[in-house]
């Protein structure tokens, strides 16, 4: 069931120049924003719009952990705050949603976003909206990317936001938007109605192994990111992986200037090449990301863990993918999808005045096999703002790493590089890491 | 300086056991702090007991050029008359081997590492030695183990990953710490598991003040008993819940439904965790320590600890990347080149032998239904090294 997809919203949200959308000046600042939700409500009442809630679909992973709770930090912690209305958008025969809600007296399903949220009422009634795009079957465009329904779902949610003349938190789980003007757009409302507005994956917040930071006013010359999996799905989360270090890097972020992508041997020719300046990326920083993997493919069979030749890499690789990044302040950024290679999330960066690379894994565990606890840090990070009323991180890394995951996929399509001046997103980063430490 | 020359001793050699996983190290490298790093010495040499049909030590033999020798002795000497290795390998871990009445695999590294000493004698020095895992099935062999290293004067290192692998949160205790009572949770229920689960517990609570000076008594209860001791008090649940609480595992309606489960508030626990067991370990100093080996609640080794004077309870899941990287053997190996490198173990032996001693006492009183046991032969004192030495950089 495709609900709100065929046909047209009209735009009807003031649109706010893209200059000043780009400098991330703050909405209070602007036309004046609609009143926001009060601070802290006591125990808040949230709304879940979720494409598809399944065993191991993201809305099962971060809703159930609001229903349930997960292990925190020597406890099991409960979210203090309570889940009354879900919109489901697909129904799915292995559905889990329609259990909940018989199990869970104060969860009720509605069958339109904005019932969810006005609790069949005719005003906003919930104090945070949690918007889970992920998963479920949905079109492809000829370009290979999903058409996720966020900004659908986004465009009823403001809806009833500016009917009730208020407003209140709302997450959304990965990129904003397989279309980055509409992306755009979103940030910019949120800004207008004044909203705390959060996105992204967990890759920014879970484990890191080592547990390491980009060094303060560190001068990042370039930097690598590895994952598994195929374009506009986890294409995003390396981004968001390479995002979450180099935006902490000196000077802040200010965007990215253009994407060449590479698919299939001209992959393997970039390798070869050894560097950036050679039309490739760094090999010592690629060879110290799969020295942090856990799941490195061996080399040869009967050796546990055999460091692979480009030779051997290139037969367990069917579909490689590189998106060799340029930020607008030179710094060098190279995003690979080696499917068949590694398994897990690794990242190496080269900081001027540092011998030797920094280097680590986002820690993602065995997602097949283990519960994925990521997810913890993401709810929980989710469960402050609904508490506290700001986003935890800037929703500008979102709206980057969204452009950047379209712009990859932008210069896939157009098989040559691509300038990006509409990603000079300018931002600082919040002043601790967020990433998970204890 | 010459490449120091290696001798590996091992049980048997095939893909995934502890010799392969390992002794590859020394072949074909490993990663180590975001580089790919080959050991600076040479494995020159095999020894292996049992060669099953898919043995692997004649082909690397073939392809990393040593030797495989019918003999301990043989391989120590590279078949001429003295000593001409560096370090030795002691892998005795996987192969055929009968069990005993506790359930012990009775693995023969005390009878190969006896051979290895008789090399030592008679060329009147030692090598350092490592041994995988615990020293012996038998304390008193385990005991004559580290006896002989200490009047031979070699270094001996022991044990397994579990104390030098990743951790998350990364965490020691710190050292002089007052421990108010320290539980560990592991998965595997049988001796060969047990064993890492002990060790881990051991590699945290031995940094407790004074040092560790040894048990005074363990008590191994199964079943029903396990859940009632802790109803009484002598294992605490808030510990266990902070010890699942760094859990990954997938069980019970987490594999089913998916949803994540409090196990210990919502009442599973004992529905899955069908055949428990409880270690209930009393150090002599008065420290009481719980091992709760829990199949079917738990898929990963997890810790927790109360500090005096501290209001965070302490926690902790050892990280066992999966296979065939299974990272925690280069984390192992890493500490087994250094010491090779520099003559000195990174950690006491006496650890391990501690822990040799535990299992064996343990496991007897599982076998005798959960009698106390008073174990006045594990007064085994050491002093912790100073940095623990697992894997955070």
């Amino acid at each position: 069931m495709l609900s709100g997809m065929t046909h047209t919203i009209p735009n009807t949200i003031p649109k706010l120049s893209r200059r000043t959308v780009l400098a991330g000046v703050p909405a209070t600042l602007l036309l004046g924003g609609l009143a926001r939700a009060a601070q802290g409500p006591k125990r808040p009442k949230l709304a879940a719009i979720v494409t598809e809630w399944r065993y191991r679909s993201h809305a099962q992973n971060i809703v159930d952990r609001f229903l349930e709770g997960y292990g925190w930090n020597s406890a099991w912690h409960r979210p203090a705050m309570d889940i009354v209305a879900v919109y489901t958008d697909q129904v799915p025969p292995s559905d889990l949603s329609r259990e909940r809600a018989r199990r869970i007296p104060k969860l009720r399903i509605y069958p339109t976003i904005a019932e969810a949220l006005t609790l069949g009422g005719e005003k906003l009634a919930v104090d945070g909206v949690i918007v889970v795009g992920e998963h479920g079957e949905y079109p492809q465009n000829e370009k290979g990317q999903w058409l996720y329904p966020r900004y659908e779902f986004f465009r009823q949610i403001i809806d009833v936001f500016r009917a009730s003349g208020r407003s209140v938190p709302v997450f959304n789980d990965k990129h904003l938007s397989w279309n980055f003007d509409r992306a755009v757009e979103m940030v910019e409302a949120s800004r207008s109605l004044g909203f705390a507005f959060m996105a992204g994956s967990s890759l920014p917040v879970t484990w890191r192994i080592p547990s390491t930071e980009l060094p303060p006013q560190a001068e990042v010359d370039e930097v690598v990111g590895i994952g598994p999996g195929k374009v506009d799905s986890y294409d995003f989360h390396v981004l968001e992986m390479i995002q979450s270090m180099v935006e902490r890097r000196r000077g802040g972020e200010t965007g990215v200037a253009a994407v060449e992508a590479l698919r299939g041997g001209r992959v393997w020719q970039a390798l070869a090449a050894g560097s950036w300046e050679a039309g490739g990326f760094s090999r010592e920083l690629f060879d110290a990301c799969l020295c942090r993997s856990f799941t490195l493919k061996p080399g040869r069979e009967g050796f546990s863990h055999a460091f692979p030749s480009p030779e051997q890499m290139a037969e367990m690789v069917p579909d490689p993918v590189v998106y060799r990044i340029e930020y607008a302040d030179g710094l060098k950024a190279t995003m690979l999808l080696l499917d068949g290679l590694v398994g897990d999330m690794n990242f190496a960066a080269r900081i001027k005045g540092h011998e030797t690379p920094l280097s680590t894994q986002m820690y993602l565990g065995v997602p097949a096999q283990m519960m994925p606890n990521y997810f913890n840090p993401l709810v929980y990070h989710i469960e402050t703002m609904f508490l506290n009323g700001q986003a935890p991180y800037p929703i500008e890394r979102t709206l980057l790493t969204t452009g950047l995951v379209a712009a990859g996929v932008e210069s896939l399509w157009r098989n040559q590089r691509f300038e990006t001046p509409h990603l000079a997103i300018r931002y600082e980063p919040t002043k601790e890491s967020t990433y998970r430490r204890g | 300086m010459s490449r120091k020359k290696l001798a590996i001793v091992t049980t048997v050699w095939r893909y995934l056991s502890h010799a392969q996983h390992m002794g590859d190290r020394f072949l074909v490298g490993y990663p180590w702090e975001g580089r790919w790093h080959t050991p600076p010495m040479e494995v020159v040499s095999l020894y292996v007991d049992q060669r099953p049909d898919d043995d692997q030590s004649t082909a690397r033999a073939a392809e990393f050029g040593f030797q495989v020798y019918p003999t301990v002795g043989e391989a120590l000497r590279l078949g001429g008359d003295t000593l001409a290795i560096d370090g030795v390998l002691l892998i005795g871990e996987h192969g055929d081997y009968p069990r005993n009445e506790k359930g012990q695999i009775l693995y023969p590294r005390y009878e190969l590492f006896e051979q290895i000493v008789a090399v030592f004698e008679r060329n009147g020095r030692g090598v350092p030695v490592f041994n995988d895992k615990h020293l012996s099935f038998s304390f008193e062999k385990a005991s004559k183990m580290v006896a002989d290293s200490r009047r031979l004067g070699f270094p001996l290192l022991a044990g397994s990953s579990l104390p030098v692998t990743w951790r998350l949160p990364p965490i020691e205790l710190p050292l002089d710490c007052r421990i108010e009572e320290a539980l560990m949770v592991g998965v595997g229920m049988s001796d060969a598991m047990d064993f890492h689960a002990l060790e881990a517990l051991q590699s945290m609570v031995e940094r407790r003040q004074g040092g560790e000076s040894g048990v005074r008594s363990v008590e191994c209860l199964t079943g029903g008993d396990v859940w009632r001791a802790g109803k009484l008090g002598n294992w605490s649940k808030v510990l266990l819940t902070a010890a699942l609480s760094r859990s990954d595992s997938r069980v019970g309606i987490s594999a089913t439904d998916g949803r994540p489960c409090d196990l210990v508030g919502g009442g599973e626990l004992e529905r899955l965790a069908a055949n428990p067991a409880a270690y209930l370990i009393e150090y002599r100093d008065g420290l009481r320590a719980t091992l709760l080996m829990l199949d079917g609640a738990t898929q990963d080794f997890t810790f927790a600890a109360r500090l005096a004077g501290e209001p965070e309870i302490q926690s902790t899941q050892f990280l066992l990347p999966p296979v065939p990287n299974v990272t925690y053997s280069a984390c192992l190996m890493r500490n087994v080149e250094e010491m090779i490198t520099t003559g000195r173990a990174p950690y006491p032996v006496e650890r391990t032998l501690l822990v040799s001693g535990l299992l064996e006492r343990c496991l007897e009183s599982k076998l005798r239904g959960g009698k106390r046991l008073a174990t006045p032969e594990l007064a085994v004192s050491y002093q912790p090294p100073e940095v623990s030495q697992f894997c955070r950089s």
